[in-house]
């Protein structure tokens, strides 16, 4: 892709912070759109959870990271697709910009400087080139996630010795020097350089650094690790053995864990939340602390299930294990025991509904059922919509410009009491119903939970009838539609897909290397830790994609 | 919603389900082996004040009403102000309102002189009685005779009293909630049932509006000091006790205790299986007004309500001075459903619900709304 930086904006603020003449090379270079030609390597902006994760792992996790990301744009289901076509707006780098002095001013402060800087200068009013080049040796390789460049850090630390020389201050130096590198695209984009592959003649292969970070951030959703870095330095990664050691080293982290939620963060189209409300009016137990632990339990359950237990990928639609807080457990009408003293913070419990209970599986969910419905309303075609396209990955066309909502808004109809017979009523019409018959059936069954996720056996004093249908075959309600999402064949090979795109950024081609991964998640009875680790060591991965 | 069983749970039948969650240790203490086959409900309460009654001004304080500087009127009359904001300890100036009893001089601040306030009857004297607007019955409360005149306490339900509001929001979000526990062997029919009061170990929970979260888990505390067993029956959805002594252990800048004489409790159900009534009793007047005065905010007429108190305390005479200790005093409160459980093993002993005690979703009479200058239901 191109790497475009509105120019203005860029220069605007590198003349800000370049005090009377420090250049800010890199950023005027950034405001510059790059060449685009056949050999313009693919580039992945980090998103949001990627950036937050990577400045915790490079400096320390109590710095604070404030401010709002450019937005993110979804594509083929997902935000790591969608991260190939990314530019940078000028609100979006001005963004980054605040961002990044807010983390630099973090990383030099009295709290942080001992440790994060390592060494002391001669004198705090001036610069000293030797503590700054140590600093930057360690810094610039973790946000670069490039061999050590020697240039790259003489730069540097000319940067940080020309601040600290006007402003008399080495901390402000490093830490004007830092901003530069944060917002550099060197650390917001991730590459996918191609070279020739010196073993294989003709053939070309990813660059040993970038396959590292692309590594690095499909299994922990963070930037590489020191052993990681070195392997791709002393070119292990270029050997199956030295590939499988590393994948294996990462799958044995605990921080797996981390890359899977973000894999599953990513599929479930979590961010959108952001823009989710519900009328306290109606739903008032829904606050901003329940839409943050809907997405929590969701994530937990999945990791337990998938990187804990190794279980089936299937069963997460009908698992009655999962894990709930105080105010959860109140949202779904069962007890939860916190034994916590007063005044903090509610903790994680785990829990296990009985034997075919409603709540079983992800679906019922209030990360599902409220991501997917209308502030005041549930919306059965949404949840439908949700389901065929982040969970079965097929594609539901999007309604005609002149769609006619005047049924299914009008929930105090005495004549259509319920979503079904509103929906009933909006299918009547003919340019509607073909889409409907996708969405609907599967929606409607989850019309026992409301728009703010809580039970309900009624809608406007109508029982509702929850039965629905997938793929032909009809069925009875959350746990009969828990049950046919599970047993359709599309469950797993979306899961596989979206893992492959999250690892690349692309769609996986349909050829016999992706048939093969397929094949192993199969024959693993659908472990997705055995799904991470074939796409993880497949040349698949680290082709060129997309041509 | 949270109370709306799942199919899966209303194919158990209420009395099993409850039977089973509450087969712990603890109901074997309360009610003996007999009550194997109980059900218990639990709430926490979500408000509770002075119950204030005043659907008209005028009727109940004249002279405020006549007044155009309602402060004089409630609070001074004819001294002036500096005379009255002083008070001397050990012959050195000291804030009234921080040493009320050492101001000598009544202000005469205006007391209630309407015939209605909520209530029970305490067997009070009749000359001090009002007439409850619900029941209609003669009743004991001269914590409202004596302050029902000061503007922050001239509401009436469910409007709440502005000078409970703000210490009630500061002690939920940070001190340990009440709770109810009834049980009964059937909860949805009229009948004998037990109250339990205690304490939880943590606050209460805020909803998206603001309010009090319903069908939270709240762990009981385990220690003896809040807790209360009282013998009450529900007749026609109203649970009442008999009378009896409560204790609960409280928090400032709310109420440090809650220590009721003779304690009255009338409460019944309403949408949601929220609980809606009044406890009254007698109370320790001193006690009452410190806490008043303690409260961030009390000022002015803190010396009016030192008074006031002290010439409406109707029991419990001082031996020695003669002077009354105890005043009739009714909170009105809402309880909304809770799970709670034992802080030992984490069983559940009592579960939400939102189904009516008695079976019965009552209303709050709408006396309050539509009663007439004098008070009366039209």
């Amino acid at each position: 892709m191109k790497v475009i930086y509105r120019g203005s904006l860029v220069l605007a603020i590198a003349g800000a912070v370049s005090l009377a003449g420090i250049g800010l090379q890199t950023l005027a270079n950034a405001a510059s759109p790059a060449p685009a030609s056949a050999d313009t390597p693919t580039t992945l902006r980090l998103t949001p959870s990627q950036y937050r994760q990577s400045i915790s792992d490079v400096f320390d996790s109590s710095i604070k990271i404030n401010g709002r990301f450019e937005p993110e744009q979804r594509d083929q289901g997902l935000l790591a697709v969608g991260a190939r076509t990314e530019n940078f707006t000028d609100s979006g780098f001005e963004s980054y910009y605040h961002i990044a002095r807010g983390i630099a001013a973090q990383v030099v402060d009295t709290r942080h400087r001992a440790t994060l800087i390592g060494c002391t200068p001669k004198s705090a009013a001036s610069r000293d080139d030797q503590c700054a080049a140590s600093f930057f040796k360690r810094v610039v390789p973790a946000l670069y996630r490039q061999a050590l460049n020697e240039a790259e850090i003489a730069r540097s630390v000319e940067t940080a010795g020309k601040a600290a020389d006007q402003l008399h201050d080495f901390y402000s130096g490093v830490r004007l020097a830092l901003t530069e590198m944060l917002v550099s695209p060197k650390f917001l984009l991730r590459y996918r350089n191609m070279e020739a592959a010196a073993d294989r003649p003709g053939q070309e292969r990813i660059n040993a650094y970038d396959k590292a970070s692309q590594l690095s951030y499909f299994l922990w959703n963070s930037t590489p690790d020191a052993e990681l870095m070195r392997a791709a330095r002393d070119g292990e990664l270029n050997t199956q053995k030295g590939l499988e050691q590393q994948v294996d080293r990462l799958m044995q982290s605990p921080r797996v864990a981390d890359g899977v939620r973000g894999l599953f963060a990513d599929m479930f189209s979590f961010s959108d939340f952001e823009s989710v409300s519900k009328d306290p009016a109606f739903f008032p137990r829904y606050t901003l602390l329940i839409k943050e632990q809907a997405q929590e339990q969701t994530l937990r359950t999945v990791v337990d299930h998938v990187v804990n237990k190794h279980g089936d990928y299937r069963d997460i639609f009908t698992t009655p294990n999962t894990f709930l807080t105080m105010d959860l457990a109140a949202l779904y009408g069962v007890p939860v025991v916190d034994r916590t003293e007063n005044g903090q913070p509610q903790r994680w419990v785990t829990y296990k509904y009985e034997d075919g209970n409603v709540r079983s599986g992800i679906l019922s969910q209030a990360s599902f059922t409220t991501l997917w419905s209308p502030s005041a309303r549930t919306s059965a075609t949404s949840r439908g919509k949700a389901l065929r396209e982040h969970i079965l990955c097929q594609r539901v066309p999007p309604p005609p410009g002149n769609v006619e909502f005047k049924f299914v808004d009008d929930t105090g109809n005495p004549e259509f009491k319920t979503t079904r017979a509103r929906l009933e009523a909006h299918r009547s019409e003919a340019m509607c119903a073909g889409c409907h018959k996708l969405t609907d059936p599967m929606g409607l069954s989850l019309e026992n939970f409301n728009s703010g996720g809580e039970y309900r056996s009624t809608e406007n004093g109508v029982v509702i009838d929850a039965s629905g249908e997938l793929n032909g075959k009809p069925y009875q309600g959350p746990q009969g539609l828990a049950k046919a999402v599970h047993d359709d064949p599309a469950a797993t090979s979306c899961v596989a897909q979206r893992a492959f795109a999250f690892a690349t950024g692309y769609v996986p081609p349909k050829d016999d290397r992706w048939r093969q991964i397929e094949q192993t998640f199969s024959q693993s009875h659908y472990d997705v830790m055995a799904l991470l680790r074939a796409i993880a060591l497949s040349d698949l991965a680290y082709s060129r994609l997309g041509v | 919603m949270m109370t709306q069983r799942s199919p899966r749970e209303t194919k158990m039948p209420r009395t099993l389900r409850l039977a089973a969650a509450t087969a712990g240790a603890f109901l074997p203490i309360v009610f003996g082996a007999s009550a194997a086959s109980a059900e218990t409900r639990g709430y926490v309460v979500s408000w509770f004040a002075v119950a204030t009654n005043n659907p008209d001004t005028p009727v109940n304080c004249p002279q405020q009403a006549a007044s155009t500087n309602k402060v004089d009127a409630y609070a001074d009359g004819n001294q002036d102000r500096r005379r009255r904001d002083t008070a001397l300890l050990d012959g050195k100036p000291v804030p009234a309102a921080n040493y009320p009893d050492l101001v000598t001089k009544d202000p005469g601040m205006e007391t209630v002189v309407g015939k209605y306030a909520y209530g029970f009857d305490l067997g009070g004297s009749e000359t001090n009685k009002f007439i409850d607007p619900e029941t209609h019955e003669k009743v004991d409360n001269q914590l409202w005779r004596a302050i029902g005149c000061v503007p922050t306490f001239q509401y009436t339900p469910p409007a709440l009293p502005y000078s409970e509001t703000a210490p009630w929001g500061a002690m939920i979000d940070t001190s340990p909630a009440y709770t109810i526990q009834v049980t009964g062997n059937d909860l949805s029919k009229d009948g004998p049932v037990t109250v339990t009061l205690d304490r939880t170990l943590r606050h209460l929970e805020r909803d998206a509006a603001g309010g009090v979260r319903s069908g939270v888990t709240y762990v009981l505390d385990p220690s003896p000091r809040s807790h209360n067993v009282l013998t009450g029956e529900i007749k026609n959805g109203v649970l009442s006790i008999k009378p009896a002594f409560i204790y609960l252990v409280g928090n400032m800048p709310f109420y440090p205790q809650i220590d009721l004489q003779n304690a009255h409790m009338r409460i019944h159900s309403e949408q949601g299986g929220k609980l809606v009534g009044y406890w009254g009793g007698y109370a320790d007047w001193h006690a009452w007004v410190y806490t008043f005065t303690a409260r961030p905010g009390a000022g002015a007429d803190n010396i009016g309500i030192y008074w006031a108190l002290k010439k409406m305390a109707d029991v419990d005479p001082d031996p020695k001075t003669g002077e009354n200790r105890k005043i009739s005093v009714t909170w009105r409160l809402e309880a909304l459903p809770a799970f709670f459980a034992t802080n030992a093993d984490g069983k559940i002993v009592a579960t939400a619900s939102d189904e009516g005690l008695g079976g019965k979703i009552l209303t709050t009479p709408a006396t309050q709304k539509t009663a007439s200058a004098d008070g009366v239901k039209k």
